[in-house]
This record gives C-alpha cells, sequence and structure tokens, in this order.
C-alpha cells in the first residue's frame, strides 16, 4: 500500500551525538511541553503512579509518563474520558502522557485472548462475554484519553517463539494494522502516533518490518516485543539492527525496558525512549535502585542504617533536613515497608528519580562527548569486579566501540 | 501557664515546656478555648486535634506531602509501634544517635509538635495483662509488656515534646471489679511518679519532656487517692492531663482545670467530638478519620450546619460520601464545595471513584487529605462559635441536620497494615510460660481463608501492578487483632505476585 505522509505533533531536535557509539541526545517538543532525550517514562498504569500525587511526580523531575490503554478502557471506561475531557483532565496530570495500544496487555494478561485479521479476540474480565480489541477501536480510545504519544495496536507475540511462520505473520499483520490505525486516527494534529517495529529476534523480518514501517512516515518508532524473557544478547541485536535502519530524526523507543543496564547499553545502541514498571513496582517491595545495585530494605542489615537511602542522592527523600530534604534513612524505610503505604511512596520517588537522574546524567555526557567514559564508570560502580560485568552489555558496547574492560 | 488560674510554680518551668493559655473558659464542664505553645513548635489552638499515625506516619500521608498540607501540624506516636525487637533485640530506633530522636527518624518537621503515648489509639486489646510494673502493648510482631522504668527510659532517649503517662486500664474488658479498680489507680499513681522522677534525673542541658498524667476512665472515689496525691504532691510536675472518659470531667478537682486536657475517649462521630467539646476537652486524636479513609468515605460536614433544620421529620444529610459509589464516575466536581485541600481543589470526585475501584493507593492518600482538612475546618468553625456564645445552638442545629453516624463502609479498604496484621509465632517461642493468646474464631480463619483464595483468582485476571499489596480487609475490623494466615510471616505480603527480578 501506498505510504500516506501523516501529520506530527512534535518536533525532534538532535543536540549532539556520540563520537563513538550511537548515542544520541535531543530535545522532543511535544504538546504538553518539552522532554529531553534519552529519556524514562514512569508506567502509571491507572492514571495513577503507585501512590504518588501529580505534584509529588513533578517533583521527581517528570514531564511524561505513561497510561496503559487497556486499563483505562476497562476503568473508567471511553464514556468517562470523553465526559470528563481526557486523562490528562482525569488524573490533573499537565505534562506528556503515552499510552500502549492495549494489545499486549491483553495478550499477556488474559490467557484466552486470540488474534485474528480482525483484531484481538478476548473474554471481558467484568463479565467474560467475548470482546473484540480492532485497531480502530484502539485508536478511538487513545483519542479519548488524548495522550500526546499514542501506539498502533501490533500484533505481539512472544521474542521467544519458536514458530517462524507465525512470527512472520505477526509481523506482516502488524504492519496491515498500523494503516489501519492511521486511517482511524482522528487528531493526528494533536496526537503523535507511534509505528512499532515487529519480528522477534529474526533480524531479517525485522529489517522487512523497519523498512515497511519507516515508509508510513509516522512521527515517532517504536521497536516492540522485546523484554519478554529474551537472551540480552539477541535483545541488543535487534536493537542495534533496527537503530541502524531509522531516520535520523525521529525519536525512538524501546517498549518495556527499565534496568539501569539495559538503559545505559541500549542508549548506546541508538535509542532514545523507554518504560518500564520495575522502578516502581519494586519500590514496593522495599527495593530501593542506587548506582550501587538494588538494595533491598527488608533486609534486617538496614533496620539501624541511619544513612540515606542513597549517598548524594537528590531526591526529597534522601537530602538531609539541612539541605531541605526529609531526611529520610534505610531504617525508617525498614520501618514502614511493607506495613504502611507512605513507605512505598516514599520509595517510588526515591526510584523514581534515580531513573530520571540517570537519563539526565547520561544526556549530559553525550552532550559533552563523553559517553563511552560515562559507561565505563556506570558499570565501574555497579559491579566490584570487572569479572562480574555481563557478557552481553560488554559484547555489545564492544560492538558500538566502547570495550569496557580495557 | 498564663491562664487565669496559673500555678506560680509552672512559671518557673525550664522554656521547653508546654505553655498553655485558656482564651475563653465558662468554668467546669464548659466548652473552653485555648493556645496550646510549645517553643519552636507552631502553636495549636483549642479545641483541636493532633493527627494519628501509625509507625510514626499519617496512614498515606508520606512526609513531604505531610508538609506540603497546611491540615496537619501536631501529631501523636505511639512507642509500641516501635518496639518490636524488644526484648530479644534493642530497638533500632534505640540506636539512632542523634538529637530528637523521634522526629528526626519519622521525618517529622522540626515545628510540629508530638505527643507520645504507649499504645495507638485507639489500643487494640493486648491479652498480656498489665502487672505492677508492666503495661501490655501490641506491637506489629506480638503481645509484649514493657516496664514503667524502660518507658521513662525509651521516653528519654526519643525526646518527644509531651509524654502521656503510662495508665493502666485493662482495654476491651467490658466490666472492671472494684479491686481491680483500686490496682489500677495505685498503679497509674506510681507509674506516673516513675515518669516524673525519670525527667527530674535530666540534667539542665537535656530537653525536657512535658507530662500529661492520665486520668483514668472509673469514677472518682475509686481513683480519689491518686488524685488527691496528683493535686497535692504533682502539681508543678505536670504538663497537661489524658482523659479517657470525657464523662468523669465533672469530678475532675479544681485545681486540674487550668491544665489542658488531651483526650482519649474515641469519638465516633463529630457528634460525639461536639459532646466531648462542650464537657470542655481540649485536644483530640480522631480515629475515625483514618477509619473513614480506609473505607473510602469522604468526610462532608461543615459546623454549623449549612442551614438550621429543626424539623426532625426532613431527611438528614450524610456526614460522608461513599466514595466507592459507581455513580460517582463521571462526577467532576471537588469531594466537598469550598475545601481548601489539594484532593479538591485539584481533582475531582471522578478521579477519585476510578483511583478506589483500581484500587489505586492515591485514592486514599486524597481521601485523607481531605479528611483532614474537613476536620481542620470544623475545628476552626468550632472555636469561632464558642467564641461567639452560640455553640449550644450551633450544635443542636448540626445533630438535626446531619445524621448521627458516620455512613457504613461498602468498598474495600487497603491493604492490612502492621498494626492490624501480626504473628505471635515469632515473639513467644521457646518461652516456658506463653501468656494466653485469643485465638481465632472459626468465622474469622474462615473469612481470612475465602479472602486468601480470592486473592489467588484475581491474579489471573487483573493486572498484578493494582492488585499487589492491596487486599481487602473484608470481615476484619481495624480494631480487631488478627493472626498472620499460615505461611504468611510477619509482613503478611503478597510477596509472590511479583515479577522475578533479575538483578
Ligand atoms: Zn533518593
Ligand atoms: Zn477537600
Amino acid at each position: 500500500m501506498a505510504p500516506v505522509h501523516i501529520p506530527s505533533a512534535l518536533s525532534f531536535e538532535l543536540l549532539g551525538k556520540c563520537s563513538v557509539t550511537k548515542a544520541r541526545a535531543a530535545t522532543l517538543h511535544l504538546p504538553h511541553g518539552t522532554v529531553p532525550l534519552p529519556i524514562f517514562m514512569p508506567v502509571a498504569t491507572q492514571a495513577s503512579l503507585k501512590g504518588l500525587t501529580p505534584e509529588q511526580l513533578e517533583e521527581t523531575g517528570c514531564k511524561l509518563c505513561l497510561n496503559n490503554t487497556y486499563h483505562l478502557g476497562l476503568k473508567p471506561g471511553q464514556a468517562t474520558l470523553d465526559a470528563v475531557g481526557g486523562a490528562h483532565k482525569f488524573q490533573s496530570w499537565p505534562h506528556n502522557i503515552l499510552t500502549d495500544s492495549g494489545g499486549f496487555q491483553m495478550v499477556s494478561l488474559l490467557k484466552l485472548a486470540k488474534i485474528t485479521e480482525e483484531g484481538v479476540r478476548f473474554l471481558s474480565p467484568h463479565d467474560g462475554s467475548p470482546m473484540l480489541l480492532t485497531p480502530e477501536h484502539s485508536i478511538a480510545l487513545q483519542n479519548s484519553i488524548g495522550s500526546d504519544i499514542i501506539m498502533q495496536l501490533d500484533d505481539v507475540l512472544v521474542t521467544t517463539s519458536p514458530d517462524l511462520a507465525r512470527m512472520k505473520e505477526a509481523m506482516e499483520r502488524s504492519v496491515r494494522w498500523l494503516d489501519r490505525c492511521i486511517q482511524a486516527h482522528k487528531y493526528p494534529e494533536r496526537q503523535n502516533l507511534f509505528c512499532i517495529i515487529q519480528g522477534g529476534l529474526d533480524l531479517e523480518l525485522r529489517r522487512q518490518c523497519t523498512a515497511e514501517m519507516v515508509a508510513r512516515d509516522t512521527p515517532g518508532i517504536a521497536i516492540g516485543g522485546l523484554s519478554g524473557g529474551e537472551a540480552k544478547d539477541a535483545y541488543c541485536k535487534v536493537v542495534d539492527t533496527c537503530t541502524g535502519l531509522l531516520p535520523e530524526k525521529k525519536p525512538r523507543y524501546v517498549m518495556g525496558v527499565g534496568y539501569p543496564e539495559d538503559l545505559v547499553v541500549s542508549v548506546a545502541l541508538g535509542a532514545d525512549m523507554f518504560d518500564c514498571v520495575w522502578p516502581t513496582r519494586t519500590a514496593r517491595f522495599g527495593n530501593a535502585i542506587t548506582a550501587h545495585g538494588v538494595l533491598n530494605l527488608r533486609n534486617a542489615m538496614y533496620s539501624t542504617d541511619f544513612g540515606p537511602i542513597e549517598e548524594g542522592c537528590t531526591c526529597s527523600c534522601c537530602r538531609s533536613v539541612e539541605d531541605g530534604g526529609l531526611g529520610i534513612t534505610r531504617a525508617y524505610i525498614y520501618h514502614v515497608t511493607a506495613k504502611e503505604t507512605a513507605g512505598a511512596h516514599l520509595l517510588t520517588m526515591h526510584n523514581v528519580q534515580y531513573q530520571l537522574n540517570l537519563m539526565k546524567s547520561i544526556r549530559e555526557a553525550i552532550l559533552e562527548d563523553r559517553y563511552p567514559k560515562f559507561l565505563k564508570e556506570f558499570f565501574g560502580k555497579l559491579y566490584d569486579a570487572k569479572s562480574q560485568y555481563p557478557e552481553w552489555a560488554v559484547t555489545a558496547l564492544k560492538g558500538v566501540g566502547v570495550d569496557l574492560m580495557e | 501557664m498564663a491562664g487565669p488560674s496559673s500555678t506560680p510554680q509552672l512559671d518557673q518551668l525550664p522554656p521547653e515546656m508546654l505553655d498553655f493559655t485558656l482564651l475563653k473558659t465558662a468554668g467546669a464542664l464548659a466548652p473552653r478555648l485555648g493556645r496550646f505553645a510549645l517553643p519552636g513548635r507552631k502553636p495549636i489552638l483549642t479545641p483541636g486535634f493532633l493527627s494519628n499515625t501509625s509507625r510514626g506516619v499519617v496512614p498515606h500521608i508520606s512526609q513531604d506531602n505531610f508538609r506540603r498540607n497546611p491540615a496537619f501540624n501536631g501529631v501523636y506516636v505511639a512507642l509500641e509501634d516501635f518496639v518490636e525487637k524488644f526484648p530479644q533485640k534493642t530497638p533500632p530506633i534505640f540506636e539512632y544517635d542523634v538529637p530528637e530522636t523521634l522526629r528526626r527518624f519519622i521525618a517529622l518537621p522540626k515545628d510540629s509538635p508530638i505527643i507520645l503515648g504507649a499504645r495507638r489509639s485507639p489500643p487494640i486489646p493486648s491479652p498480656v495483662a498489665n502487672t505492677n510494673t508492666e503495661v501490655g502493648l501490641l506491637t506489629s510482631v506480638g503481645f509484649r509488656s514493657i516496664s514503667s522504668e524502660y518507658y521513662a527510659a525509651a521516653v528519654r532517649k526519643l525526646q518527644p515534646d509531651i509524654v502521656v503517662g503510662l495508665a493502666d486500664i485493662p482495654f476491651g474488658q467490658e466490666s472492671v471489679g472494684l479491686k481491680r479498680k483500686d490496682k489500677m489507680s495505685d498503679r497509674t499513681e506510681t507509674w506516673t511518679r516513675d515518669i516524673i522522677a525519670k525527667r527530674n534525673t535530666l540534667d539542665s542541658e537535656d530537653p525536657k519532656f512535658s507530662i500529661f498524667a492520665p486520668i483514668l476512665p472509673i469514677e472518682r472515689d475509686l481513683q480519689s487517692w491518686y488524685l488527691d496525691h496528683l493535686v497535692d504532691d504533682m502539681l508543678d510536675k505536670i504538663q497537661g492531663i489524658a482523659i479517657y472518659d470525657a464523662y468523669i470531667m465533672e469530678d475532675l478537682p479544681d485545681e486540674l482545670h487550668p491544665f489542658p486536657r488531651l483526650s482519649f475517649h474515641n469519638p465516633s462521630s463529630p457528634h460525639d467530638l461536639l459532646r466531648q467539646i462542650n464537657l470542655g476537652i481540649d485536644l483530640f486524636t480522631i480515629p475515625f478519620i483514618n477509619t473513614a479513609t480506609d473505607s473510602g468515605i469522604a468526610l462532608n460536614f461543615t459546623f454549623p450546619s449549612p442551614q438550621k433544620v429543626f424539623d426532625a421529620s426532613s431527611t438528614r444529610q450524610s456526614l460522608g460520601i461513599d466514595m466507592w459509589h459507581a455513580s460517582l464516575a463521571t462526577d467532576v466536581t471537588p469531594l466537598s464545595e469550598n475545601c481548601p485541600c489539594d484532593a479538591c481543589t485539584k481533582h475531582h470526585k471522578a478521579y477519585i471513584q476510578h483511583l478506589l475501584s483500581a484500587k489505586e493507593m492515591l485514592g486514599w492518600v486524597l481521601i485523607q487529605m481531605h479528611n483532614h482538612a474537613v476536620l481542620t475546618s470544623f475545628f476552626t468553625t468550632i472555636r469561632a462559635s464558642i467564641s461567639a456564645g452560640t455553640f449550644e445552638e450551633d450544635i443542636k442545629a448540626f445533630e438535626a441536620y446531619y445524621e448521627p453516624q458516620l455512613p457504613e463502609k461498602t468498598g474495600q479498604g487497603p491493604r492490612l497494615r502492621g498494626y492490624q496484621f501480626k504473628s505471635e509465632s515469632h515473639a513467644e517461642k521457646g518461652k516456658k510460660n506463653p501468656k494466653a493468646f485469643r485465638k481465632l474464631g472459626e468465622e474469622e480463619v474462615r473469612a481470612l481463608q475465602e479472602e486468601a483464595a480470592r486473592r489467588k483468582e484475581k491474579k489471573d485476571v487483573v493486572d498484578d501492578e493494582a492488585m499487589v499489596g492491596l487486599v481487602g480487609m473484608d470481615g476484619v475490623d481495624g480494631n480487631v487483632a488478627v493472626n498472620a494466615l499460615p505461611g504468611e510471616g510477619v509482613d503478611g505480603l503478597e510477596m509472590a505476585d511479583d515479577t522475578p527480578e533479575k538483578i
């Protein structure tokens, strides 16, 4: 089918490129304000980020967060969203929102989902009645949500699926569904539709898919179907292959990625945008993300540790009282975690801010063209010895000119 | 104390001590206005209230939100929330080597008054009976008892602004025999003397805490020895009194009238608060705020009532809105008109209804902020009414306008939290003479099992993101302690729901 040019509601301003790796720093201008790239986007699944108020989320520096279309479609539902005037008004969030298509959630959460050319068939979690999510319906929902970035409905298969024929079918169907999404999209001038490259771990399928998707000229491009338990080497190859074929002047979003190591490596491979529930989910179990790794503050060893969650962290929990912060100690988190919801709120704030700070320092390093050095320092802090560095990261970074072991 | 009947001795107290000024009083058993001021802390105008805390935090209100929100000022903190490791291990907080240990540990702003007591408000009855030297507590890992000496040492270390003396009250006991009442009075006197003695041992440069002496919820004659001694020997050593039954205030010795009165008489409703204020109570902890919040009820009342309705036949207004109601799903009006809180100025009912039904923690956060704001306004207008001399008639109008009780809970609450959920196995292993514990009734066991089964089912259809950490409290009353389910630890968390961690 002939490519349709669709208007864009964003502008991508490339500010700098790493002279060694494929990392880029940019500014993305979106309908609800400007966001720096590379970026990590926290996930506010049901129009709320794990107990944080919009002001608290804003305070972490977040200017772009996710909502899940599947969840908002169920609750509060399209009629309410229309009545209230979209998700920004619904949750009083003045900054940007990105929504997924709902397809992935459906396939991963509902065992009985079945995919046909028409769309995803599933049984209603409310009453078990058969329902159908089509590309048109997904876009209509996202139009009602009013998110600044919307995603096409895609045919998602676990990357580890051995069925190549099915993988090819899913990839090709995703392209056809993109065309239907473009047709159905009512507000291209204020919502940016991103395509999603599929093709599993097969690099040839990924190349074909990338070519088809790029031809559709959507404002941004996502690499989907990853972070489903595939080997990290294979993940890196897919990202590297896709970014190599993508136009320079468009944002590239790798879906479902959020571990700090994955972020720094994926940026080196040329990706710009990431999201993941892990930092906020793990906070509720007492896990604090730090430059030296994840600490489980439910461990009794922290019950008398009166230092901040992370030394030097600028989040309001970790900053000292003298510095205008709360002066929350690890011992206090130990005291309240899993016992009071506020314990989860505190750690969620820290974890989100950790992720955003990480991206900020990545961006600065790229702009100052010292990203290779940044990568070495990052892994140096995270592990006690080079022998512990994950092989996939060493290999992937070597592929873009950075030798962590030297 | 600079009130009309100030006692000279109190003026010589060190500057850290509480200054309570009665601004308006009409004698015994009458509402009164006062100003409760601690050096370096924001004053509390009385009648007023303290926010009840759990493990050092106002439930659902993280410390940054506490600071952001003018409805929060003074807090009530229970020692039993901090000493679960005792006696096997030193409770961690005692190892925190900073001035104002408690304040720093719970990250309370430096201008918020802290009142520390032994038990939560309201306390969950402990099957560990009090003895001559020890008081039974309930910590998140089971029942404990602490000695009066231990309590005094803890207070010295934690440095609250005010400590409520230990009281020998057999909570949860329907009727108390005469002999037992005698003992209550004797023990409470001893323990009050203990805490005073402890404060006397402080060095002159040590910050001094103020002491509120408990007044027992028994007849005057049965505690007359204690009250007499309080008046004769301890009047210049105490700075306030803690009332466990507002109706015994008519028996209060006159000498105690100038002292601020903190009520632990659990008010069941706003009407009950008004009655206690009318008897002359100055300060409250208000457990129903939290109960309402956990039930998803946004309080919605003003004082005086919006219109004066004396016609008994007209329908009375509800004191709160059950935010679980599906009919609110598209309602974009605030929880209460004219409420200045963030939940009302920045959000609407539709969102809060959604958050509850999606079991998002923010729902309870916003309702909690709002409920505290409603009580803050309630007290502000109560003081204005007392000042204007219209309190009696305003109460009548309020009672005629509103229903007598808060609405019943219909929806699920947040997951059981530490104090509601305890395991006894940890605490008492290997002990020779285990004290009698309350056993779960069959009903309760079945309710808990059903809950667990329901939890498992939900896992399959609903994103665990939404469910983790938020299991319903059906069948479990906040006031009744329950054992952890077999196989669930102290924290009883649904850890299995989490995805495997890779890092
Ligand atoms: Zn921090
Ligand atoms: Zn309000």
